[in-house]
């Protein structure tokens, strides 16, 4: 009986030692459980400005008019934005790039971001893609990226020739505070609840470990399409890479200092171009509305039959409303 | 009927349980003839978690309970989420009605979403120092629970994202949270109403789970 207990436990422990030999990854090995960054994969288009390395591409005629499009987030990527390439063939050289510490580009440490610095990065990717000096520049910005548009413009109305704004979530940190309540609302009992944090046990990444972070918020991906989400998102769209520290450090910049990107924004006389999605009821005409009286001068459209990732989903819908105002002001 | 109870119970928190820590007993209230010790517990750790274990209470100078424990995460689908923990809790030393006590576990848990399923083999450690009286006690706690070894399997959904992500046994080890915080309870007959609450926070005490608290209520009762 002794023997048959001892035989038993030595089988179960050399099984134990078999599993944990296969397929034996380090969690925090680059490349293993997310793409590498542009200063780790050399293959990757890059462009080395005020201080860091971006990964970035352009499309279309480098004389035409620029377009610069700014991803959302903070901390996502351009990868769903890919369809504004298409105004690559319509007369517009198109420039995405993926932000400081964001999709591809490269990490930093979480105390050095600001706005300042993603402003400052702006005006240089701007500088380093501009081929003559009254090259016209328009800005395109979706989510995240439409608040920086705004904060762009709001520092700088002098330096901006048409601005997109694809559902800012907040242009200061009341509307932001605004939208978050609407489009946020849990159940504390769900599924998708769980499935958003239960991984906290699991994977526990220490600050500036950027493999497992970014990791551990790309697998939680999945709260913003559940089935019933308020912002109209139909399921996954794609992305590379999400920038977990940049996020949580605009977050804790949000939290703890607030921001305002429409203090200045009565100086910015050029008619901007609003767009919401149908099917987002966190935002709306009337949230539209509220965002767009900063501007003297603006135009709300509303994208049918979609939600928040209108450009991903819709774009065939978003595309044409674009244009038109591009066109309006070439 | 009351083996078939506690062998049902064993089962189920065998294989099946989520955070749920050592059972929370009242050790001033727990008599030498009480052998087996059923609890059931809901609460607010990393999700909503609902769970049952087991103890078996050894006759043993130092007090010693035997425990395995199940718990579940709410929602939709019910087993892609659980913890399962086996283990045991000592009284070590006593000091008038001052207990010093501790607590350790092996861990089995897994974790599913869209993008990918987790399966990890950890390990938590615990002590609770606290005031028992036969009716009553309260005590603090202070615990370790380490992720040590973890496989991964991704779904479709994330090999669109990432084509090129690894499956397969992760090491080191992957994650660790300390917990520390108050336990309390209210004991009557052969049960014991039981209530924790406290702090997590990660291993490198400067980050947090997105929601970096725990709240459990319990219900023990205890069989000859």
């Amino acid at each position: 009986m002794k023997n048959k207990m001892l035989y038993s436990a030595v089988i179960a422990i050399s099984i134990f030692f078999f599993l944990g030999c296969e397929n034996e990854n380090e969690i925090d090995g680059v490349g293993n459980l997310v793409p590498k960054t542009v200063d780790q994969d050399s293959s990757l288009p890059s462009i080395f400005i005020n201080g860091t390395q971006l990964h970035a591409e352009t499309f279309g005629n480098p004389n035409n008019p620029m377009l610069v499009f700014l991803h959302g987030g903070p901390g996502s990527d351009y990868r769903n934005g890919l369809n504004v390439q298409q105004l690559a063939n319509e007369g517009y050289y198109v420039i995405f790039y993926d932000q400081r510490g964001s999709g591809l580009s490269k990490r930093h440490d979480k105390n050095s971001y600001s706005i300042q610095l993603v402003l400052d990065d702006l005006t240089e990717v701007i500088q380093y893609y501009r081929t003559f000096p009254n090259q016209k520049i328009f800005l395109f910005g979706h989510s995240w990226g439409a608040m920086l548009g705004a904060a762009y413009v709001n520092s700088y109305p002098d330096k901006i020739d048409g601005l997109i704004l694809a559902e800012p979530g907040g242009l200061n940190k009341q509307l932001l505070d605004d939208y978050g309540e609407m489009s946020r609302k849990i159940n504390i009992f769900s599924e998708v609840t769980s499935n958003l944090l239960y991984a906290d046990q699991f994977l526990t990444g220490k600050e500036n470990q950027h493999e497992i972070l970014d990791y551990k918020y790309g697998i939680s991906s999945s709260f913003s399409y559940a089935k019933g989400n308020k912002e109209g998102i139909p399921g996954p769209s794609p992305f590379w890479r999400i920038g977990t520290t940049v996020l949580e450090s605009f977050t804790d910049i949000a939290e703890n200092d607030g921001f305002d990107f429409t203090t200045n924004l009565n100086q910015y006389t050029t008619k901007v171009l609003f767009l919401y999605g149908e099917l987002n009821q966190s935002y709306g005409l009337r949230f539209a509305q509220k965002e767009a009286a900063y501007f003297p001068n603006s135009e709300i459209s509303e994208v049918k039959g979609t939600g928040h990732e209108m450009i991903y989903f819709k774009w065939e819908n978003v595309h044409p409303i674009v244009l038109k105002y591009l066109n309006e002001l070439k | 009927m009351k083996a078939i109870l506690v062998f049902i119970t064993f089962l189920i928190s065998l294989f099946t349980s989520n955070f749920s820590q050592a059972q929370n007993i009242n050790w001033e209230n727990l008599k030498n003839n009480e052998k087996h010790i059923l609890n059931a517990n809901a609460g607010w750790e990393y999700s909503f978690v609902y769970g049952f274990s087991y103890g078996y209470h050894l006759k043993t100078k130092m007090p010693i309970i035997l425990e395995s424990s199940i718990s579940l995460a709410s929602g939709e689908v019910i087993f892609d989420d659980f913890k399962t923990k086996i283990g045991g809790q000592i009284n070590v030393f006593q000091i008038k009605n001052f207990r010093f006590n501790a607590a350790i576990h092996g861990i089995y848990r897994r974790y599913e979403n869209p993008l990918l399923t987790l399966q990890n083999f950890g390990a938590d450690a615990s002590t609770t120092i606290g005031y028992y009286k036969p009716k009553w006690f309260v005590a603090g706690e202070f615990g370790f629970d380490k992720a040590i070894v973890t496989h991964f399997k991704h779904s479709d959904i994330y090999k669109e994202v990432y084509p090129d992500v690894k499956n397969g046994w992760f090491e080191p080890t992957t994650g660790g949270n300390f917990n520390f915080g108050i336990q309390g309870g209210y004991s009557f007959a052969r049960s014991d109403l039981t209530l924790r609450a406290g702090k997590v926070i990660t291993e490198d005490f400067k980050s947090e789970p997105l929601i970096p608290f725990y709240l459990q209520i319990g219900y023990n009762y205890k069989l000859d």
